[in-house]
């Protein structure tokens, strides 16, 4: 009794039920006859087929999963005294984070400050992404057709007719609180969880989110190509900038005369708010970059 | 305690609203239907399970902060439901195959 419910239950879910009947397949048994003993027909076909992929998928899992099992069981016990001492830098970021970066986000602090220049190359990595894909298809003087021109033209004139306007009325309502959020939380990147990306990324899909109720020309009457590179490059060359100084008078065991603050305030942790809101910019244009010229081929 | 057990009994009907869209997302066949039963879970059900937490937690910051999420939620779920319906509606090239349109000269 309650197999036949759950069986009339999945048919029911699967749309399969007694009332619509399964889909019948066509009959093939009239053109059996012409063909070769060995040759498969279309449905036999499609069934191998589908038993060979759950097998080659069963063998695919069962080949990453025991892999994964066997670096597992390589790995040190957790907690366990006798490990290898790599554990120097962890017990140095715990007890002496708060004090060397001010930051009470010990997330904050060892990304941005101990190891700031891993996070500066991340940065460079959007930059140079978001470089080649403007190489590949930016649609300046060397990269335009006319064809694409009036598709362009086109599409444009489709964008302004289905101007959606319960999208507008929302956007209108929720932007202000998104930008607002973005912000937030990027310049409260070493005192709560977040930071430059997270906040940056935030930003970018606010912009994106305006972009695509009000159209890309509308967008661009407050950030164009020329505030696009300007922004980034600044952004980057400040970070840069900073960092270099840093770890200039580190190495050189100099006072950098930057003020740590108090630990929880909003100006505190030195650098870390400076190149918290660096990497924010550059996530921000990147992330706009990318939908803008992937849709449009111009920012 | 009863607060425990109000907001047991919300976030409960939640998941059930929730089970209810996971069927019908399944069972329709055709885009503005599946849509019609995906839309449920993401307002109503998520709701009852957001309001349940608010219940638990008492009147504290957490609450307020679940009450941003439903506010957020409200406003932008519907519609997303709406943009993707318009968007099935103005690229279906043989829309009246698959449902009954009123009129056909006004789509945008």
């Amino acid at each position: 009794m309650k197999k036949d419910m759950w069986k009339r239950f999945s048919a029911w879910v699967n749309g399969t039920s007694e009332e619509r009947g399964p889909l019948e397949l066509p009959d093939t048994a009239v053109h059996h006859e012409k063909k070769k003993l060995f040759e498969l027909s279309d449905e036999q076909k499609i069934r191998l087929f589908k038993a060979g992929y759950l097998a080659v998928a069963a063998v695919v899992c069962l080949a990453v999963v025991s892999v994964l099992l066997y670096t597992v069981f390589q790995l040190p016990l957790f907690g366990d005294p006798n490990n290898p001492a790599v554990n120097d830098v962890v017990e140095r970021y715990v007890e002496k984070g708060l004090e060397e970066t001010g930051a009470v986000n010990m997330v904050a602090g060892m990304i941005i400050d101990y190891r700031s220049f891993d996070n500066f190359v991340e940065s460079s990595v959007l930059f140079l992404a978001v470089t080649s894909v403007m190489m590949l298809l930016l649609r300046d003087k060397n990269n335009i057709s006319r064809e694409e021109d009036i598709q362009e033209e086109h599409e444009r004139i489709i964008e302004k007719e289905a101007s959606d306007l319960i999208l507008q009325k929302v956007v209108s309502m929720v932007l202000p609180c998104i930008m607002l959020f973005g912000v937030y939380v990027v310049l409260n990147g070493h005192i709560s969880p977040g930071g430059g990306f997270s906040g940056g990324a935030v930003m970018g899909a606010g912009l994106i989110l305006y972009a695509s109720a009000f159209g890309t020309d509308k967008v661009r009457e407050l950030f164009n190509m020329k505030t696009f590179k300007t922004v980034t490059s600044t952004a980057l060359l400040c970070y840069a900038a900073s960092k270099a100084y840093s770890f200039y008078t580190g190495a050189n065991g100099l006072h950098t005369g930057i003020p740590l603050g108090t630990p929880g305030a909003i100006f505190s942790s030195g650098l870390i708010l400076v190149l918290d809101i660096c990497v924010g910019m550059v996530v921000a244009c990147t992330m706009y970059g990318f939908y803008v010229l992937f849709a449009r081929g111009e920012i | 305690m009863a607060r425990d057990i109000i907001g047991s009994v919300l976030i409960l009907m939640g998941v059930c609203v929730m089970v209810i869209a996971v069927a019908g997302t399944f069972r329709f066949k055709y885009v503005l239907n599946r849509m019609h039963a995906a839309a449920l879970c993401d307002t109503l059900g998520l709701m009852l399970v957001l309001s349940g937490l608010m219940v638990i937690s008492g009147f504290t910051a957490l609450s307020a902060k679940f009450f941003a999420i439903i506010v957020f939620i409200w406003l932008a779920s519907p519609v997303m439901s709406h943009l993707i319906a318009r968007a099935e509606v103005l690229t279906h090239a043989h829309l009246s195959e698959e449902c009954e349109v009123i009129d056909n000269d006004d789509r945008i």
